[in-house]
């Protein structure tokens, strides 16, 4: 832990919906007792202060347009440890979807004859441009997880962070599995850490926390077309949170 | 083999209908907690707390997790510090009277299999102290596709460990063995008088399931199979989401983790199941992977079961619930990757010979 002075802590956010950042402000009880140990010195969603300097930077959405390149190289600079947080900033997210279509379409989609006031990007996550220290996943982020990581960082620790399936959890819950009960679900290639929360409340995992690294994307379609999914569909599915982890 | 179902005969027995082992099991509450099968779900069933006997189900093919859960349990607080003293706590561990009703013989056998490994070296506390004062109730049970304890040397008929067995003749008719003094005594508590002893004919129940070798010979098999084809086959279909661990009765690894409070003042440090299949079970410090590929990892695993142990407790650490493939989502199959490795090993002899 950091003895003299209070850690500096800034909240930026890129395209993304914002929920990531809000969701912190709803943690107003505990945000009060780690405040004892922390400074934040910029946060758009709740002041206007600026800084120069942060310890750590929490980064929400994903990198869409140069612009966005240069800022998130500019935050970089100014971070001593930066933490992706979310879906959008992990691993591109949602945004991503944009990717599997040709640029030039999905800008005369969106801007019609406006297009090139709007230069774009394909969407990335942070790690792609600049060296991410940590990430936390999740769409949202879930609070649990960002105060763990929050506290872990505080004390100077590295975060212990799941990289397994949910259906580690799942199973430790001892749920019926969904897809043995012909339920869709992304849960065996899908990052733990949300305490298989959609499983265990009979709704299917839609893979919002990323694969676990080093998936075996060839086995998780056959597993999805043994249980009655086309290969289209299957791809489909997993493409909703993960265009920038699919290997095709 | 045979020896395990003529040692039924032995025991003094009494025929109870339906009602009336409700009833006992209602009764059984008197004595302690009392944890039997009910349906969890469509398809599953687990072992919970008996709150109402009407519940109880008798006739299953097996529970999702087995019973290391109550010994072992999924994440489990292991002492509280106090980071400004340095001090810590060690909670309570429960060790009240429990009596396990209605389970399958391998189920047994990965109990004894735990208290075998978790009494050695440096004692499980934790495991031990719940262990104590259990009774445990047997059942039969007709083997499925995925059962295969026959082959691990486990009939279904196996008393070892348990102080009653109940054989289910059918629906209505329940015949009930008093296997020790703990288990006649409860019966005569309940109220029986009379039992019947001398011949009785068991129900021929045949394994679906089935190695090709006797277990006795597997070793030889492990012996040589590090560079066997089979494993990278196997691994070709796996995801690597760690359910055959989890859901086995003689796997029991574990990783520690400590947090803390919000104003960093107090924290905890629990343990929770980890499985050898997953990513990071062999990451050491620094980032070193000593089992970085899915094929490594169920070599492992396979080597965990039929060979590590195995040689010196003398039978595989595998009980032939069929747990481990039927909760494959890949549908990889315990019997048929065993069956691969005899075949691969029978081919490659063959070459040498």
């Amino acid at each position: 832990m950091k003895k003299r002075g209070k850690i500096k802590v800034a909240f930026f956010d890129f395209t993304g919906c914002e929920g990531c950042q809000l969701n912190k402000l709803n943690l107003e009880n505990q945000l009060l007792d780690i405040l004892e140990h922390v400074d934040i010195v910029e946060f758009r969603e709740a002041m206007d202060d600026k800084a120069e300097f942060y310890d750590i930077a929490f980064v929400e959405g994903s990198i869409s347009t140069p612009e966005c390149v240069n800022r998130i190289n500019d935050i970089r600079r100014r971070s001593k440890v930066l933490v992706a947080i979310g879906a959008c900033a992990t691993n591109g997210g949602i945004n991503s979807l944009k990717n599997i279509h040709d640029i030039d379409e999905v800008r005369e989609t969106v801007y019609r004859e406006h297009k090139y006031l709007f230069p774009t990007l394909p969407a990335m996550p942070l790690h792609a441009i600049v060296k991410v220290d940590y990430k936390i996943y999740g769409c949202p982020m879930t609070q649990e997880e960002f105060l763990k990581v929050f506290k872990s960082l505080v004390m100077g620790k590295k975060p212990q962070q799941p990289d397994y399936a949910v259906c580690v959890e799942c199973k430790l819950k001892e749920n019926e599995c969904l897809l043995q009960r012909g339920i869709f679900c992304l849960g065996p290639v899908t990052r733990a850490g949300c305490g298989a929360r959609c499983p265990s409340f009979g709704q299917s995992c839609i893979g919002c926390r990323g694969f676990v690294s080093n998936i075996n994307q060839n086995a998780s379609i056959e597993v999805l077309k043994r249980y009655g999914y086309s290969v289209e569909e299957a791809v489909k599915r997993m493409n909703m949170f993960n265009v920038t982890e699919m290997k095709m | 083999m045979d020896k395990k179902k003529l040692s039924l005969v032995q025991f003094k027995r009494v025929r109870l209908n339906e009602k009336q082992l409700r009833n006992f099991t209602g009764f059984l509450k008197t004595k302690g907690r009392v944890y039997a099968p009910h349906r969890k779900g469509e398809k599953s069933f687990s072992f919970q707390e008996v709150d109402d006997p009407s519940k109880v189900v008798f006739n299953y093919p097996r529970t999702i997790l087995p019973l290391k859960k109550f010994f072992q349990p999924p994440i489990e607080t292991l002492l509280e510090f106090t980071i400004n003293d340095n001090s810590y706590e060690l909670p309570d561990i429960d060790n009240k009277n429990k009596i396990f009703f209605g389970v399958h013989s391998y189920d047994m056998q990965g109990v004894l299999r735990l208290d075998y490994v978790f009494s050695r070296g440096e004692p499980e506390y934790n495991y031990l102290k719940r262990r104590e004062n259990s009774t445990f109730i047997g059942i039969s049970f007709e083997p499925d596709e995925y059962h295969f304890s026959g082959s691990v040397g486990i009939d279904v008929e196996n008393t070892e460990g348990f102080s009653i067995f109940i054989d289910i003749v059918d629906e209505d008719n329940y015949v009930v063995f008093a296997c020790d003094n703990t288990g006649e005594e409860l019966l005569k508590e309940y109220g029986i008088k009379d039992f019947e002893s001398g011949e009785y004919k068991l129900k021929e129940r045949e394994f679906k399931a089935k190695l090709k070798y006797h277990y006795g010979r597997l070793p030889q098999i492990f012996e040589k199979c590090y560079n066997y084809d089979v494993w990278k086959k196997v691994s070709e279909r796996c995801l690597g989401c760690g359910n055959c661990n989890l859901v086995c009765p003689t796997c029991y690894c574990f990783d520690v983790e400590d947090d803390v409070d919000l104003k960093i003042e107090m924290g905890s440090r629990t343990r929770r199941w980890d499985s050898c299949m997953l990513n990071e079970f062999a990451m050491v410090a620094g980032g070193e992977n000593f089992r970085k590929e899915l094929y490594q990892r169920t070599r492992h695993r396979l080597h965990r079961k039929f060979k590590y142990i195995t040689d010196h407790y003398g039978y595989p650490f595998c009980v032939g619930c069929g747990r481990c493939s039927q909760y494959c989502p890949a549908d990889i199959n315990m019997v048929e990757v065993v069956n691969d490795l005899i075949k691969e090993h029978e081919e490659r002899e063959k070459v040498y010979v």
